[in-house]
């Protein structure tokens, strides 16, 4: 043990640690942690050993050592992708929201453009069967407005979509191997 | 620096090198790696040893203790356990057996050109 291990040492194997557990995210807590431990211990006693470059080059790529280690926890089955299907489902509803949520916003801006004393109901039917219409009410140029929310058929579509994306089918066969066990 | 081994090869038989090494004499995953390049696999780094020890334990192959270690956090020593033996004892009697056969096929000497087929 002849190196010195410096701060900037310390922040470099603290940074590779983190980026592991980053990519640890479905493990559970308790392994999770475990791992972050020993391979931060691992990580300085090498640092104290050959140098800090060296043992993170010996440590390998972040991403193919977390493969490594799920493969490790979990076993070698195609597992399904959690993160995936979070992010599908936030992201999209996110952005689809937002945009119908726009189009109304104009539909009813443009009523009140075409005439600014208006009064009356108005329907946005927005994306047929998939999104409720979207009723303004307006009297003299003031407009109220309810509707456009997600139909149970978009939600259905929603679910499905997230399934397909995250791969969640796999839960089943996972717990049948555990059964079986 | 030149490979040692292919590591497909070593893949397989990596659990019998780690279970025999900690039967000889417990120790961390680092410690381990060093003691694999003391038996002359000096390509064999600690991204492909420590996840192979924690799949050891999960297998309930290998058991750990955490014990203090003056640099710096406590260190996680390994021992195999009473299956780790078994799978030892089995896996190395499979493994010289598997040996004993691709020796005896190559060693015999290479021909300058395959026979032809009928």
């Amino acid at each position: 043990m002849d190196h010195s291990v410096t701060l900037r040492d310390r922040l470099r194997i603290e940074r590779s640690v983190w980026a592991l557990d980053q990519r640890l995210y479905d493990l559970p807590r308790r392994s999770r942690i475990a791992t972050r431990r020993e391979v931060r211990q691992n990580l300085l006693t090498a640092a104290h050993d050959v140098g800090a470059t060296e043992a993170l080059h010996h440590l390998g790529n972040s991403r193919q050592l977390a493969a490594e280690y799920r493969s490790a926890e979990f076993g070698d089955q195609a597992r399904p992708a959690w993160m995936a299907a979070a992010l599908f489902l936030l992201t999209g509803q996110l952005v689809l929201t937002s945009l119908l949520s726009e189009a109304a916003q104009a539909f009813g801006d443009g009523i009140v453009a075409a005439s600014p004393n208006a009064t009356g109901t108005f329907s946005w039917h927005g994306i047929p069967y998939l999104q409720d219409a979207v009723r303004y009410t307006v009297s003299n140029g003031e407009r109220t407005s309810v509707g456009g929310a997600w139909t149970p058929l978009a939600w259905i579509i929603w679910i499905a979509a997230t399934i397909l994306v995250g791969r969640l089918w796999r839960v089943v066969s996972i717990r049948r191997r555990r059964e079986v066990r | 620096m030149p490979s040692t081994h292919d590591p497909q090869l070593l893949k397989g038989v990596l659990s019998l090198l780690l279970l025999q090494l900690l039967s000889e004499r417990e120790s961390y995953g680092y410690e381990v790696v060093q003691r694999l390049h003391e038996i002359g696999l000096i390509d064999v780094f600690e991204g492909t040893v420590y996840p192979a020890l924690t799949r050891l334990e999960r297998e309930g192959r290998v058991t750990a203790r955490l014990a203090t270690s003056n640099a710096g956090p406590a260190r996680k020593y390994y021992r195999p356990t009473a299956a780790g033996y078994e799978a030892l004892t089995s896996g190395t009697a499979s493994w010289l057996a598997l040996v004993a056969i691709v020796d005896s096929v190559l060693d015999r000497p290479i021909p300058t050109e395959p026979i032809k087929g009928s």
